[in-house]
């Protein structure tokens, strides 16, 4: 089933230069699904249109079944949550607490049931502890948890993570990537990830590559990555996989293609048993 | 001459009760004319380590050779300036510290600062625009109109103008994408191979220690864990593991080979000569 459907949407900052040139995909419900392109390339942009913060020149967007227009922006805002890149600039509250409550409040949830919904969403991204700390005492990577337990307390369907791990540290990063895959797997929520990770791409149900503003390449991992002399073009990192068939079939070692270490791994060890 | 730490300790708010020790007696040397990454979990003590190179931080005891001058606990160390110029220090994110009208006015600020003439420092401005890849033309433009990597290149531009010896940067490409990370490290090559910079690199990207530093040193809880040559260092990951640094791809192939039956020489640590082991040990096996 399709969450998102977006048709020829074009945008520009101003009206010479566009950014989005008559952009289209569609978003399957329960998916992960990976956006990529180097910066400057119109990922931002488009997850800022998806979710309403820019207007579009041109172009639909639909979730499930609601066409996204100034009437039901409160309605799709709802639905599709969002985690940015710099931990600092979306920390609001004063304590832990206070940041989870803040979506909250602006949608006048009642005071006694807030206590329990800010400790529900603060255990799920294990951050019950600091629920009194304040922001310059936590990590970016503690930081980035509690935008994402605020997140999640909205119930939203659809979760945009606009490179929210590219500041971290590899710990940190590490955190925000395993809470990531475990919030997609306990859940049917559908899962949109700005980033410049390969290794996530490659990990991902569904890969769209922008260039300037268009959508160069859209479909699987597999039907994306081995493209892989026009991701190089694009400036993109390829799979280590890949480069490490194309370094074995240099020594005269023939191995099935494939996008993840793990898969390359399982087909070394084969041949190597086989033999 | 090498950088030398000799028995340095650096304790924040000594004599009160909020006292931390982040650098515990450390002895190091770090040699001239290379690339020492400096790896470390975050709260580790490396940004503190760094941060003695130009007496930014002083030690609490113990001391600290650099270029031909030497600073101890026990006394203050006059005329700083020299030693600043001759080590320059790039922060985490340093494109939040430009603040100049024109990025050649940026740029110059620091030489202008250690005396430079106007003219002068812009002049050198313009030629370290071209050292870090920005073509002349942006000389007038303004630093907010850049997007975050050239900000950064600007920034380190601003300290290279000063022709330190010794270039200390901190994550310096930390955010950017992966081609604007690949130049970024590419430069840092280039200054050291061509005009012989002695760099420190405090990162915690694996791949770029194993591609472009000769030497690692590990800070780990105050203490010096580890200083090698980058072979010696990635032949054993336990070190890396039990810091929960993540090694690097080829590295992480050859364990988990090794662990599922192959018998790899640990001292491979390059993609093509990996290739090659591997597919010799499963060719042998016909």
């Amino acid at each position: 089933m399709k969450k998102i459907q977006v048709s020829h949407l074009s945008f520009g900052y101003d009206k010479e230069k566009k950014v989005i040139h008559d952009a289209s995909f569609a978003i399957e419900a329960g998916s992960y699904t990976t956006i990529i392109g180097h910066n400057g390339s119109g990922k931002s942009t488009i997850a800022k249109l998806m979710i309403g913060l820019l207007e579009s020149d041109t172009g639909v967007i639909t979730v499930d079944d609601l066409e996204l227009s100034e009437a039901n922006i409160h309605e799709i805002r709802d639905r599709i949550g969002i985690v940015f890149q710099n931990p600092d600039n979306q920390f609001i509250g004063a304590s832990v607490a206070d940041d989870i409550a803040f979506g909250l409040e602006n949608h006048q949830v009642p005071s006694e049931e807030m206590q329990d919904i800010i400790e529900e969403f603060a255990d799920r991204v294990h951050m019950r502890k600091f629920l009194n700390s304040e922001p310059t005492k936590l990590s970016g990577g503690q930081k980035q948890r509690v935008a994402i337990a605020g997140v999640l307390a909205m119930k939203p369907q659809i979760i945009i993570f606009d490179e929210a791990t590219s500041m971290l540290d590899p710990q940190g990063k590490a955190e925000i990537n395993a809470l990531i895959q475990d919030i997609h797997s306990k859940s049917n929520l559908t899962i949109i990830s700005i980033t410049h990770d390969i290794e996530e791409v490659a990990h991902s149900d569904h890969v769209i590559v922008l260039d300037q503003g268009h959508i160069v390449l859209d479909g699987t991992p597999d039907e994306v990555l081995f493209h892989e002399q026009e991701l190089i073009d694009l400036k993109l990192d390829i799979p280590f996989a890949l480069k490490l068939q194309h370094a074995l079939e240099a020594q005269g070692l023939q191995t099935k293609p494939c996008t993840t270490m793990e898969g390359v791994v399982d087909e070394l060890c084969r041949l190597h048993l086989k033999n | 001459m090498p950088i030398t730490f000799e028995k340095l300790t650096h304790e924040y708010n000594a004599d009160t009760p909020f006292a931390y020790l982040a650098l515990d007696a450390i002895d190091l040397s770090i040699e001239e004319g290379k690339i020492t990454a400096i790896i470390g979990e975050t709260g580790s003590g490396k940004s503190t380590l760094v941060q003695h190179l130009n007496a930014l931080l002083l030690p609490t005891k113990g001391s600290l050779t650099v270029l031909d001058r030497t600073i101890t606990a026990v006394e203050k160390p006059k005329q700083l300036k020299e030693l600043r110029k001759r080590v320059g220090l790039v922060f985490q994110f340093p494109e939040y510290q430009l603040f100049e009208e024109t990025i050649a006015q940026d740029i110059a600020f620091g030489p202008k600062n250690f005396g430079m003439s106007e003219e002068a420092a812009l002049k050198q401005a313009q030629k370290m625009l071209q050292v870090v890849g920005l073509s002349e033309e942006y000389a007038e433009r303004s630093p907010f109109e850049l997007s975050g990597g050239q900000k950064r290149r600007v920034a380190i531009a601003g300290i290279l103008a000063m022709d330190p010896d010794v270039l200390v940067l901190d994550e310096p490409a930390a955010g950017l994408d992966p081609q604007g990370a690949k130049d970024m490290m590419e430069l840092f090559v280039r200054l050291n191979k061509e005009y012989n910079k002695t760099i420190l690199l405090v990162t915690h990207d694996m791949e770029h220690v194993l591609t472009y530093c000769d030497h690692v040193v590990v800070v780990d809880n105050g203490h010096i864990a580890q200083t090698c040559d980058k072979q010696q260092f990635f032949k054993d990951s336990t070190l890396l593991r039990k810091l929960r640094i993540n090694p690097p791809a080829v590295i992480r192939l050859r364990d988990e080979l090794n662990q599922r039956g192959f018998s790899l020489p640990c001292d491979l640590i390059d993609m093509d000569t990996l290739a090659k082991a591997i597919a010799d040990e499963v060719k042998a096996h016909e």
